[in-house]
């Protein structure tokens, strides 16, 4: 039974972490820049980006976040545990500061991928059924 | 010549007509019509200007018992990333409080920072110093709720004093697993004062006798630190800080009788060690955000005359502290509230002079995402932050509460 119960909570406890690893991009694809050296991330290393506690890419490249207000709000929420405002409040205060640079922003889907293929270290999060073109798509481990 | 008083109003004409031509985006300026391989540079700025209007004593500006313009900020922010690795960037400003900083443009930092890997990093120039949540960023009034910031903690007149070091850093984050993570910063360099900034002005005043005459403040070394904990309780953190200015200065002259030049006025200054520890709580849930924070000092202060020690050491421990709460409603509007009380010397508590409390009340408003626009209203007893004898006399003050109203707008772009 003491077994029984461990292995269900093991269960649970596995679950609860995948679903809440899909949560994370549940609807979105992470996009970058082909310049980037990274393939894949994990969903860690992933919220250290989008909380500036990772800077450059393998390499030295600048991390460069690119966003859609509004679009990618809820999925940029799940990845760095900021709502909206708070997120842009955060960058703000390092861009201010001087520790940081500040998020590009697109109005819609399209200018979105295009800015990130066009802008080297870019790193975006775009609806799953976005169109791709000349980005690189990044797996979330 | 422009008049320096007439300054403020072009650069805030300037800027609110570059936002209003350009949608208010950031700059990003390529360089390769210079025939470069560099990247671009990108330009961020700001503008407040704010109102403050008191009831009873004039506070932060010198006549706001009749409502004060003399509240304003700005800044202009470049960055760029030449080489793998390493950011440089600096940022111009320029502000006024009553009769602190007046508009003179200073350099608010400028700095190359260079990664290693995530946990260790420098930085070197003219460094911002972290202290506590809103040290570093005393000066951008759209990345908090309030306009005022709790004055026993982050005095908006002692910018010069708090702000900024020339010397170097050594910052890093280093992940504990399911413990969370820690962020640090350790830092040393010499701290620059202003002659018009609040350190100066408050020395003048507090020295503004038939007995004494005030000269001027002098810079010095300092070294200091601050610890973050991430916890792993998403939106949770805990802070600690502390600094160790040494032999801070200022000269003066005090009447002696027996002195035979400068009409019986002898040289002296004023030397004070200062040792500080602050300790910060914040919690960020969903459209919530609680933060409390409290700061010790601990000074040391005495006199010398020839570079020889005059009287004996005096000491002092201020104190303040805060608790706050913020609610954010929707896109375009907030509301925040903090108390907040300061004590000149826990050891010297006797009377209105001695501590100053104030409840806050903010209302934020974010019309654009350029534009923020706040009224705030403050509640106070004392007047121990009041820090201008010119404009308050003394005995006129006691331990009645007084309003103040504060209203600021800010573009940014």
């Amino acid at each position: 039974m003491k077994s029984f119960i461990l292995k269900l909570g093991l269960f649970i406890a596995v679950l609860g972490v995948g679903s809440l690893r899909a949560r994370a991009l549940d609807g979105a694809v992470v996009i970058a820049n082909s310049s980037v050296p990274a393939d894949s991330l994990s969903a860690d290393a992933l919220k250290d980006i989008y909380t500036a506690n990772t800077k450059y890419w393998d390499g030295g490249q600048s991390i460069i976040i690119a966003v859609m207000p509004d679009q990618t709000d809820a999925a940029i929420q799940q990845v760095s545990g900021m709502d909206a405002n708070t997120f842009k409040t955060f960058w703000k205060r390092l861009m201010f500061s001087g520790r940081g640079k500040q998020p590009k922003s697109a109005d819609d889907t399209a200018s979105l991928v295009a800015l990130v293929a066009s802008t080297k270290g870019a790193i975006a999060i775009v609806p799953a059924d976005a169109t791709l073109s000349g980005v690189k798509k990044i797996e979330i481990k | 010549m422009i008049n320096k008083y007439h300054a403020h109003k072009l650069v805030l004409s300037i800027t609110a007509s570059i936002l209003a031509g350009c949608g208010a985006q950031a700059y990003e300026v390529a360089l390769t019509g210079i025939n470069t391989n560099l990247p671009s540079l990108d330009f961020h700025g700001f503008a407040s200007q704010g109102l403050l209007a008191s009831s009873q004593y004039n506070y932060l500006a010198d006549n706001t018992k009749s409502g004060s313009l003399k509240f304003f900020e700005a800044g202009v922010n470049v960055a760029m990333d030449p080489f793998p690795h390493t950011h440089i960037t600096a940022q111009g400003f320029m502000f006024d409080v009553g009769n602190v900083g007046q508009y003179d443009p200073v350099l608010d930092y400028g700095l190359i920072d260079y990664n290693i890997n995530d946990a260790f990093n420098f930085r070197a120039g003219r460094i911002i110093r972290p202290e506590g949540i809103y040290n570093a960023i005393q000066s951008v009034d759209l990345a908090r709720t309030s306009v005022i910031l709790p004055q026993g903690l982050y005095d908006s007149r002692w910018r010069d004093f708090t702000a900024s070091l020339d010397g170097g850093s050594v910052y890093g984050d280093i992940g504990l697993g399911k413990g969370g993570d820690l962020s640090y910063e350790i830092y040393a360099g010499m701290v620059n004062l202003a002659q018009n900034g609040g350190v100066a002005r408050w020395l003048e005043s507090s020295l503004n006798s038939p007995y004494t005459k005030y000269y001027g403040v002098n810079g010095f070394p300092e070294v200091g630190g601050q610890l973050w904990w991430n916890t792993p309780l998403e939106g949770f953190r805990v802070g600690v800080a502390g600094y160790q200015a040494f032999r801070f200065s200022y000269d003066y002259a005090a009447y002696n009788p027996f002195y035979p030049l400068n009409n019986h006025f002898a040289p002296l200054t004023g030397c004070v060690d200062a040792t500080e520890g602050m300790l910060s709580l914040e919690y960020v849930r969903k459209n919530w955000t609680f933060q409390a924070e409290n700061r010790i000092q601990y000074y040391d202060a005495h006199n010398e005359s020839g570079g020889q020690t005059v009287g004996s050491h005096t000491y002092s421990t201020p104190e303040a502290y805060y608790v706050g709460a913020a609610y954010r409603f929707n896109k375009w509007f907030e509301t925040g509230t903090y108390f907040t009380e300061a004590y000149t010397d826990l050891n010297k508590i006797n009377g209105p002079t001695t501590y100053q409390s104030d409840w806050a009340l903010s209302l934020r408003f974010d019309p654009k995402p350029w534009w923020v626009l706040k009224v705030e209203g403050h509640y106070n007893h004392g007047t121990g932050l009041l820090n201008d004898s010119f404009s308050n006399p003394p005995a006129n003050q006691n331990g009645d509460g007084w309003f103040m109203l504060a209203v600021k707008t800010t573009f940014s772009f």
